[in-house]
């Protein structure tokens, strides 16, 4: 069962240790132990991404646009390792070569979710895998509720990408809130079950972000300047609105081709030819449900 | 008493071989003997020759009767020698004419009170009796239009034989051409489905459907006979004899619509393809030359979807038994449906799907990779929204969609290359032409889409008919545009 961690370093942090997290530590809820394997040293105050399991292309899109920017500036990426917005933001973090810490709802040794094993391993040797629960604890529902404390704990900041409603990612927006972390949140559709959660953080007060500037802007003040020049990042900056009516409807919404044809009284023949020669374009894609939507930083 | 020797045959596959009916009465106890491998039906034929003569009136001989039913190494199945039997009986008494022996194949099962009942196959039987210059003499069939054009001896009743029997031809006619009871028209919405399918019947491609439960991927499916041209005489008597040994009723055939079958996904590989004993058609040998519509794809067992991969390939179904190979034809456009995902509901606007990300992605890959390379075009069906169910369709009739898949198909006939679905390599890449800057599209799709060396064999091949349907001679990039919508999944 363990032999994914084979030749990683484990520790285990008492509340009292000098190198238990100091953000953890301030708040009310931080766990007596935390258990965890790769190098204590990595769990340093960063950023929390979090958001649905359930993704959308929008959510993963933005995970990856935003953690791999904060990844890149030299921020550290906490996320919990869950399927969905959680991999896609530390995927995004180990491409920029940036420190991540995922938190698990069980034991830090058990490979939970299945087929997140490999990530996990990556996870551990540049930064930590680590839970409160002792080794070798099996997953249950109820453990991911309170995981979710630690995530809001550990960071200086919770970046939300994606929530539907009802959704977990409350849990730990609460949470954060409650230890006076800043919420951030990427707005979605107004026309999107998936993104009504998200939207309502924002209506509650929580910070729009809308690009890297403002996510720098937000990231500044709790955790302080970035360590590293992240380098240049998509934003809509000197980007201008398109002419090609296509395009222009699928940027502001993913769409299947018949409503598109429908949305825009265009014949469906002459609307096929139009998205393919888009998608040979490099602007467009089709997403696994059917839709196409924009290319990321097209 | 006397002997002698009547025509008749028996079922393999959708073929007849023939088989002599020897009958001998002569002194001994009285018995009734049939031999030459005969299973259980036939040897029940005793029981029903017997009653029926009497009921009919003749005389039953109070000797021994030894029936022998030649070549003897090929099993003789079911009930279609009864009347033979009887014929032989009554000649070999002297109740009848010796003259009937040479003219007349004789096929049919006997009723107790001495009516002559159908089998199945009777086309089959006709088909052999006319290539051997022979008069089918079977039951008279209500509906003569099954025998189409072909000469028979239609006997009603035993009693019939004493009196003076009259041949009679099977009208050809053309059960009211070949009318479709659905039509395109009356689809709302669901337009890039509809565009798919009428690039499925241009170009025989095999299509999937991919939609959640009641987005009208039945409804499609069914409408798609009603733009494939009708039938040709050849395709008519091939579908209509397998439609004949398979038990079901072949006027429709004959009337030149195509066939639709859509077993359910409980089918069995011997319900799909065929097979039993004696070896019967299967779901895709009576599909021939029509569509084959498999609901629920990856529910279907692995080992039935993989049996289809043969007729899918050769066009034909090849079964192996003790007695030999027996063939059946099957060339059929399959058409697949699939939910995207166990709970169905992955990508729907309405409904959240509640399927793990992980569940949802291998539930299409039930279907497998070697069936799936057989599918050209991979589309989306979405559940429409019911204001838009309710608005009058204005979309194109199925005439009218029929007249541009006769153009394509005949525009891809006169490059002699075979059916664009079952181009590849060369002679696809003749077949499209493409010029250069095509070329450089099509290279750039491969490069952007990670395409494999199959899905650009599935690209051109869409975009070919595409062109068809647009009477281009060459593929250009506006068709592989559009083609580039229709790619499966894996090919993202």
């Amino acid at each position: 069962m363990v032999e994914w961690l084979d030749g990683l370093p484990r520790f285990e942090l008492a509340l009292a240790d000098s190198g238990y997290p100091a953000a953890l530590a301030a708040t009310e809820f931080a766990p007596d132990r935390l258990y965890g394997i790769g190098d204590p040293v990595r769990l340093v105050t960063g950023l929390a991404v979090v958001g649905a399991r359930k993704a959308t292309p929008y959510g993963l899109q933005a995970g990856t646009l935003f953690a791999g920017w904060a990844a890149r500036a030299g921020y550290t990426i906490i996320s919990g390792g869950a399927i969905g917005c959680d991999q896609a933001a530390h995927r995004a973090a180990l491409e920029a070569a940036g420190p991540t810490v995922a938190v698990l709802g069980c034991g830090a040794d058990i490979a939970y979710p299945r087929g997140a094993t490999d990530l996990l391993r990556s996870i551990a040797e540049s930064g930590a895998v680590v839970s409160e629960h002792p080794w070798g604890v099996r997953p249950a529902p109820w453990m991911f509720r309170n995981r979710n404390r630690i995530i809001a704990g550990l960071s200086g900041a919770l970046l939300v990408l994606e929530a539907g409603l009802p959704s977990g990612t409350f849990i730990t927006a609460d949470f954060a809130l409650c230890a006076g972390r800043d919420v951030l949140v990427v707005p979605g559709s107004i026309f999107a079950p998936e993104c009504r959660g998200a939207n309502r953080l924002l209506r509650q007060g929580a910070a729009p972000i809308t690009d890297v500037s403002e996510l720098a802007a937000a990231l500044a003040g709790p955790l302080g300047p970035p360590l590293r020049h992240p380098g240049d990042a998509w934003s809509l900056d000197g980007a201008t609105p398109t002419d090609d009516p296509v395009l222009a409807a699928l940027r502001t919404g993913h769409l299947r081709p018949d409503d598109l044809a429908r949305l825009l009284s265009m014949d469906i023949v002459h609307l096929a030819r139009r998205i393919g020669a888009l998608e040979l374009r490099g602007l467009v894609v089709k997403f696994p449900d059917g839709r196409y939507g924009p290319t990321p930083e097209q | 008493m006397g002997q002698c020797t009547v025509g008749t045959g028996t079922l393999v596959g959708v073929e007849v071989v023939p088989v002599d009916a020897e009958v001998d009465v002569g002194a001994g106890l009285p018995t009734f003997a049939i031999v030459g491998l005969p299973d259980l039906a036939v040897q029940e034929a005793r029981e029903r020759v017997r009653s029926a003569l009497r009921a009919a009136g003749f005389d039953v001989p109070n000797s021994r009767v030894v029936v022998n039913l030649a070549p003897g190494p090929v099993r003789k199945h079911g009930t279609g020698f009864d009347l033979a039997i009887a014929v032989g009986v009554l000649i070999a008494t002297g109740q009848l004419p010796r003259a009937i022996t040479d003219t007349c194949l004789v096929i049919g099962e006997l009723s107790l009170d001495g009516s002559v009942r159908p089998v199945p196959g009777l086309l089959a039987y006709a088909l052999a009796a006319r290539d051997a210059g022979m008069v089918l003499m079977g039951p008279a069939d209500p509906d003569s239009g099954r025998l189409a054009g072909l000469e028979y001896l239609p006997i009603a009743h035993l009693s019939q034989l004493r009196s003076r029997l009259e041949r009679a031809v099977g009208s050809s006619r053309r059960h009211g051409s070949a009318e479709h009871s659905v039509d395109f028209s009356e689809v709302s919405g669901h337009e890039q489905a509809k565009r798919a399918l009428l690039i499925a019947a241009a170009g025989g491609h095999n299509a999937l459907m991919v939609g959640p439960p009641g987005s009208g991927k039945t409804m499609l499916a069914r409408r798609l006979p009603s733009v494939l041209p009708p039938l040709n005489d050849r395709e008519r008597l091939e579908t209509a004899l397998v439609h004949s040994v398979g038990g079901i009723e072949e006027s429709e055939a004959l009337a030149g619509v195509r066939p639709f079958r859509a077993p359910h996904h409980s089918a069995s590989i011997a319900g799909l393809v065929g097979g039993g004993a004696p070896p019967r058609p299967g779901e895709a040998s009576l599909a021939h030359n029509g569509v084959l519509f498999l609901d629920e794809m990856p529910e279907f067992g692995p080992a039935a979807l993989q049996a289809l991969r043969q007729p899918l390939e050769d066009g034909k179904v090849t079964l192996v038994r003790a007695e030999g190979r027996i063939r059946f034809p099957s060339r059929f456009a399959l058409v697949g449906a699939a939910n995207p995902c166990a709970c169905g509901y992955r990508g729907d606007s309405a409904r959240a799907c509640t399927c793990t990300p992980g569940v949802a992605a291998r539930y299409l890959a039930r279907i497998g990779g070697p069936l799936m390379d057989r599918i050209d075009l991979v589309f989306d069906v979405s559940r429409i929204d019911p204001s838009l169910l309710l608005k009058a369709s204005s979309g194109p009739t199925s005439a009218e969609l029929s007249a541009a898949v006769i153009g394509a198909r005949e525009r891809a006939d006169a490059r002699g290359l075979g059916p664009t679905s079952l181009l590849r390599g060369v002679s696809l890449l003749m077949a499209c032409h493409l010029d250069s800057l095509a070329t450089t599209q099509l290279e750039a799709a491969a490069r952007i889409k990670h395409l494999s060396g199959r899905g650009v064999t599935r690209l051109l091949r869409v975009s070919r008919t595409v062109a068809d349907l647009d009477g281009e001679e060459r593929v250009c990039t506006e068709h592989i545009a559009e083609a580039l919508g229709f790619r499966s999944k894996e090919d993202c």
